[in-house]
């Protein structure tokens, strides 16, 4: 069985975030990255079926140099090959680049099963994966919480609202876009982290997947024009002072709303 | 200038408030720009809900109604809203960012090789599109240009009041090819019912990832819960570490609650728990980040480290009720 999962390194979930010059990102810069939370579920259960039986795991993520950290990372929790899609070509692309980037991956590789992160902490798009499950023809669902895997199908459990879920059969090959709280993630052993060094981490450009002149900015239907704080409006009132006074008008509004 | 298509969803055997809520948007954005308003519904014995959409600014609605689309499958829905875009003439598509339209939405998207925007709150149409929408858990907000022939974009639930007024409009029938469905739609799951109902607490308070351990809910949460005579709550991140279980989750995924009084400690305040507690009658929010978003709903922020201010709030509760 073959896995293909996406990895995305974002920022560090406590980075700061300063808005760059042109604003239409953050600043980079000194600020410490990490692998998308979402995606970290995707890669456990990767390697819980892994470790279950016969499975080969591969690591995709697309980026500058300081991603190959992030695919070290999941090499060392146990995944058995990186592929590291590093080309300026790429940078600007839009969800619809990034997934026909993706896209001609996972065709190249034939996998199994393909899983991703319901979304990415920086962007919030969940726009990708199904994007890629519609380029590739297969089936796809997202909000994965339960994912049993037999042989020719696999049943997944997606989140809705209020707790509910539904309960979707999908043949393989598929691909499956997780919610956090899917698994319990696994932390890299020191072994691991080890053998990770030995392990292929193959790079591709935009021209050895096939896909130049599809992605990129020069592709992109969509742009950021402009981020920025959100308009503070009335928001709330901000109690200052010391901890007593601070408990203390606090202590004062909820006997206001007669509540105490 | 192409038709807007929205595409409507049906929950408990009614059309969804975020659907009324796209009729707004496409009106709006027809109004600046031109092109007609039409919609699309898809399910089974869906004629009644169809009209009620065409006389609530949905235009012209496309009923795509078959038994085999008596619940949601991403491969069967694919396949209607393709047909809905072909015979709206739609060169902009409007789907609610639920867990139906962000699971098919995307699809969509690549499927007509269109401009892509998710989860948005605003659409701008003065001179081309213009989609507003949050970053980083709601940290930032982007104005995003899309420059496209055909644009898919899914708009949040609850960003705008639902249509208003009544409109004409007439029903069309829409058949759609289904065979090529491959996943199958098993069961629907109601959550457990359990011990904890939030929404029948009067006093929540909530602890977020900044309370860092799970001892720390009953060390500093429960406490103060219990001076309060209230509730303990959570964000979702505490449920997904397993540091407490879900019935404890306030969120759209877990419990949305309207308590009188809600405290979020620690809690940064992505929109997806926003949307399970702005409704309570009175906010107060502890973060030691200013920037936080939880503070543009709270009445009263404090920003500065909970766990000096959560015991000293405690023992002060404790004092006054004597």
């Amino acid at each position: 069985m073959k896995i293909v999962v996406f990895l995305k390194q974002v920022p560090h979930s406590d980075a700061r975030l300063d808005v760059n010059g042109d604003e239409t990102w953050i600043k980079e810069d000194g600020i410490k990255f990490e692998i998308n939370s979402y995606d970290t579920y995707a890669l456990e259960e990767a390697l819980r079926i892994k470790d279950a039986g016969e499975a080969e795991v591969i690591v995709v993520s697309i980026g500058p140099a300081r991603v190959t950290q992030a695919l070290r990372t999941a090499l060392g929790m146990g995944a058995d090959r990186a592929v590291h899609i590093k080309d300026s070509e790429v940078d600007g692309s839009d969800s619809l680049g990034i997934a026909k980037t993706l896209a001609a991956v996972v065709k190249a590789e034939s996998p199994d099963l393909v899983f991703a992160g319901l979304m990415s902490d920086d962007g919030n798009f969940s726009t990708v994966p199904p994007m890629v499950a519609e380029l590739c023809d297969m089936p796809s669902a997202t909000s994965c919480l339960k994912i049993e895997a037999s042989n020719g199908s696999v049943t997944v459990e997606r989140e809705l609202e209020g707790g509910a879920r539904e309960v979707v059969e999908l043949p393989k090959p598929c691909l499956l876009a997780v919610q956090t709280g899917l698994n319990q993630v696994r932390y890299a052993s020191l072994k691991g982290i080890m053998a990770a060094k030995k392990k292929p981490m193959d790079e591709k450009t935009a021209a050895d997947l096939g896909v130049s002149g599809q992605v990129g900015a020069g592709a992109a239907k969509m742009t950021i024009e402009k981020i920025y704080l959100p308009p503070k409006g009335e928001g709330a009132e901000i109690l200052s002072g010391s901890t007593d006074e601070i408990v203390s008008a606090l202590v004062g509004k909820i006997k206001e709303q007669g509540l105490l | 200038m192409g038709n807007i298509l929205i595409v409507a969803e049906i929950q408990k055997g009614k059309l969804r408030e975020a659907t009324l809520e796209l009729a707004s948007f496409a009106n709006k954005v027809a109004g600046a720009r031109g092109g007609e308003v039409k919609s699309l519904v898809i399910g089974s014995g869906i004629g009644d809900l169809a009209s009620e959409l065409a006389g609530k600014g949905g235009g012209e609605v496309f009923a795509a109604d078959d038994a085999a689309l008596a619940n949601y499958n991403v491969d069967a829905w694919t396949q209607a809203i393709r047909a809905g875009v072909e015979a709206a003439g739609a060169d902009l598509v409007l789907i609610s960012n639920t867990p139906t339209g962000w699971d098919v939405a995307p699809r969509i998207g690549a499927a007509l090789d269109a401009g892509f925007v998710s989860d948005c709150f605003n659409i701008e149409a003065d001179g081309g599109l213009t989609l507003l929408r949050r970053i980083f858990n709601g940290k930032l907000d982007a104005r995003i240009k899309v420059n496209a022939d055909v644009v898919v974009a899914t708009m949040q639930p609850g960003a705008t009041a639902a249509y208003e007024g009544t409109s004409d409009g007439k029903v069309t029938d829409l058949s759609v090819d289904l065979s090529g469905v491959r996943s199958k739609f098993v069961e629907e799951k109601q959550a457990e019912a359990t011990d904890v109902d939030l929404t029948k607490a009067d006093i929540i308070v909530s602890g977020g990832r900044g309370l860092g351990a799970p001892e720390k809910f009953k060390e500093v949460i429960q406490p103060l819960a219990e001076a309060l005579g209230g509730a303990m709550g959570a964000s979702r991140p505490v449920v997904d570490a397993g540091w407490l279980d879900h019935p404890y989750q306030v969120g759209s995924s877990g419990q949305v609650v309207t308590p009188k009084l809600y405290i979020a400690c620690g809690i940064s305040g992505a929109i997806q728990h926003l949307v399970g507690m702005k409704g309570s009658n009175f906010i107060v929010a502890i973060n030691k980040d200013a920037d936080a978003p939880i503070f543009e709903v709270a009445d009263v922020g404090i920003v500065a480290d909970l766990f000096e201010v959560v015991p000293a709030l405690t023992d002060a509760i404790k004092a006054a009720k004597g």
